[in-house]
């Protein structure tokens, strides 16, 4: 009886243990293993290759291309999500039909499927035959080529993705914005601060939490993004989109290069865990979980 | 009446028992292929035609997507045990699952057809890699000029206007673009990778030599043709750039009317005459130094794991596929290549001749067609080769240098795979 209850609790949790370890832990594992490998996906051997996958990403221009767009990507988009999460979020804290209407319109893309947003908004941005370029040329402007100049295409999939995620985070912000005691900002206005000021020395710092919850989740989704880029561009134009998991899909599935793809899906593993570990120690610190 | 009850369900239950017996003696050929809409409909007319010739074979034809969602999909369903019997394989791209022993050699199926011997040349080629043959063709195309002669009168072109050199089709893409631009009307889809392959050998050149494997990408001919095809979209605008970077949008415009000359396969056939109508016109590729056209489409390859059973099965209805009759509703349909030499004697195909015009294009293209390499480079070089395209016909990079340093990366992975 008394060994029954000790391991009631293993119990409870074994299910979920097996499901991670059956779809998160394994595949890592897996993959760790296949990037040491040569395979194909269809050869019955599949031979150790030792560091040479790596060896050939880390020589090849794309990886480095990659890198650098998606470094891009998230340095531009990340900040400008946040900041305007918070922004909006700040505005629509106060509760009236009209905020929650606003805020039901601006979660709406996040619970839409992905494919058909990038979808529309290929049509959207097209160039001959786009409802953005109908409008400039309404307005008498020229045709501007969204997707295919590649310094537009990275800003009109930021513009997308930011679409897509902004109602989610706004969320996280109300949520975050309501956790903080009105007593503070009472005080604040007792001393006379003016609304920049509170908003810098109250509401930003207990805000905190949820800014650092959303800065990882969202570095993360920035370095992993890749049905945008794949419906909307392809990782074009010339490689100007080509994000680290685009350039992964492409290396595993279409070029069929399973040692190399998993070598990337390796290197982009250990990218992200260092990245949040640079944010623990950055940014972690400066987080206050106690108004 | 219990009596009666009792032997009416004696009967039913000795009925039920038959018809389990004669569904299970049916053997089951699993088939993924990549067509849908009418040409899905003209599929499912050729499996239900020889499943009524051969009711011991049940046909389940699954659409699965484009040639590489198929082989993206196969590629995950072999290690999972979960892949079909008989398989759609785009012709430069089976080699890879020849190689690896994916594929049922089907050399001793195909010596042994009397079908083999109707086949035109190109169809016997098409899918042997080493001696060996690893799938049937199916779907077999070359790429053809597609223009909309109503768009052509209202740009003032009669439709009888030259279209056989480069400097020929240029003048009257710029001339659509000069009269209808402001409509919204380009002159020319931006031509896709079949269309762009085909142009190179309409230069007298080749992206990869088919019997020798050499890379042809730094030809002076292949720089030639693909300065043309760039200089359409980047210098002369008289193509949109939403067809560069996204080569199914010059389709979609030229089928919405807005558009004048696209290059396509012939496969596209069927669609384009119903969305264009009588106004559509079918020439056949230009030959701007040479007459050539590359063979496209696909071939059906039986997968080794299946049971010997099972692939006699699939191979009957390989077989049946490629025969006259399959071959002409397929031709009628779609448009597709005639592989089998017998097929256009038929009504189905007369009739297709004789009502569509322009339906015999690639027909008579055919003693320019000719197969193309399948290395396992070629599945590298074709990915590539969509940004390098991008990056010329956009402008960003220069047309020489880029395919020269293309020529070299391709000859680098090639080294690598074979390393």
């Amino acid at each position: 009886m008394a060994m029954l209850r000790k391991l009631t609790p293993y119990l409870f949790v074994a299910p979920l243990m097996i499901f991670i370890t059956v779809f998160t832990y394994i595949p890592i594992l897996a993959s760790l293993n296949l990037s040491f490998r040569e395979w194909n996906f269809l050869s019955p051997d599949m031979p150790f290759v030792g560091l040479r996958n790596y060896e050939q990403l880390l020589s090849s221009r794309e990886l480095w291309n990659s890198l650098w767009v998606t470094t891009l990507f998230a340095i531009l988009s990340v900040p400008l999500r946040l900041g305007l999460a918070l922004v909006i979020a700040n505005y629509l804290i106060r509760e009236s039909v009209h905020s929650r209407l606003l805020r039901g319109a601006l979660f709406l893309p996040s619970v839409t499927s992905t494919v058909s947003i990038a979808v529309v908004f290929s049509w959207v941005f097209s160039t001959d035959y786009g409802m953005v370029n109908a409008i400039l040329g309404m307005l008498g402007l020229g045709k501007v080529q969204w997707l295919q100049d590649p310094h537009l295409a990275l800003w009109v999939l930021i513009f997308v993705n930011t679409w897509k995620q902004l109602g989610y985070d706004i969320v996280i912000y109300i949520a975050g914005l309501q956790a903080i005691p009105q007593e503070l900002y009472d005080a604040a206005s007792i001393d006379g601060c003016r609304r920049l000021h509170v908003f810098r020395r109250v509401t930003l710092p207990l805000v905190m939490p949820a800014t650092y919850f959303l800065l990882v989740i969202s570095v993360i989704e920035a370095f992993q993004v890749f049905t945008i880029v794949n419906v909307m561009t392809r990782g074009g134009p010339a490689g100007a989109t080509d994000m680290l998991v685009n350039l992964l899909y492409e290396i595993g599935f279409v070029l069929f290069d399973i040692g190399r793809g998993s070598a990337l899906a390796v290197m982009l593993f250990v990218l992200l865990v260092a990245l949040a570990i640079l944010k623990s120690r950055i940014i972690g610190r400066k987080v206050h979980y106690e108004a | 009446m219990s009596r009666k009850l009792h032997s009416t369900i004696a009967v039913s239950i000795v009925a039920l028992f038959a018809s389990v017996g004669v569904a299970e003696a049916a053997t089951t050929v699993k088939f993924w292929h990549s067509f849908n809409k009418s040409s899905g409909q003209a599929l499912d007319k050729i499996v239900q035609n020889f499943e009524a010739a051969n009711p011991d074979i049940d046909v389940e034809a699954e659409f699965i997507g484009n040639y590489n969602d198929i082989i993206a999909k196969l590629q995950a369903a072999i290690p999972a045990r979960r892949a079909p019997d008989a398989v759609i394989l785009e012709v430069t791209r089976y080699g890879l699952f020849a190689n690896n022993n994916i594929l049922t050699d089907l050399t001793p199926y195909f010596d042994a057809d009397p079908l083999k011997a109707d086949l035109y040349e190109y169809a016997q080629e098409v899918g042997v890699i080493s001696g060996k043959n690893y799938i049937v063709p199916f779907n077999s195309s070359t790429p053809v000029l597609y223009f909309n002669k109503d768009i052509f009168e209202r740009a003032g072109l009669s439709a009888d206007t030259p279209l056989k050199t480069f400097d020929e089709i240029l003048t009257a893409t710029k001339t659509i673009s000069e009269k209808l631009g402001s409509e919204g009307i380009s002159g020319i889809a931006a031509p896709g990778q079949f269309a762009r392959w085909g142009l190179v050998m309409a230069n007298d050149s080749e992206l990869v030599d088919p019997k020798s494997g050499e890379i042809m990408l730094d030809k002076p001919n292949t720089i030639e043709a693909y300065q043309w095809m760039a200089s359409l979209v980047h210098d002369n605008k008289v193509a949109s750039p939403d067809g560069v970077t996204d080569e199914d949008n010059g389709r979609d415009a030229f089928l919405a009317r807005k558009v004048g000359i696209m290059f396509n396969s012939t496969g596209n056939y069927g669609e384009a005459k119903k969305a264009i109508g009588d106004n559509l016109v079918v020439r056949a590729m230009p030959c701007n130094k040479a007459c050539s056209v590359p063979i496209g489409g696909a071939g059906i390859g039986i997968m080794a794991t299946s049971s010997k059973e099972v692939q006699d099965a699939a191979y009957k209805f390989v077989s049946y596929a490629a025969s006259p009759e399959a071959n002409a509703i397929w031709f009628a349909a779609t448009g597709y290549l005639p592989i089998n030499k017998k097929s256009g004697g038929l009504p189905v195909a007369k009739e297709a001749l004789a009502t569509q015009p322009g339906i015999d294009v690639a027909i008579d293209s055919l003693p320019n067609a000719h197969g193309r390499a399948r290395t396992t480079v070629v599945t590298w070089m074709r990915t590539t080769e969509y940004k390098m395209w991008q990056a010329m016909a956009l402008g960003q990079q220069k047309v020489d240098e880029t395919m020269k340093d293309f020529a070299e990366q391709t000859r680098a992975e090639e080294k690598r795979v074979s390393n």
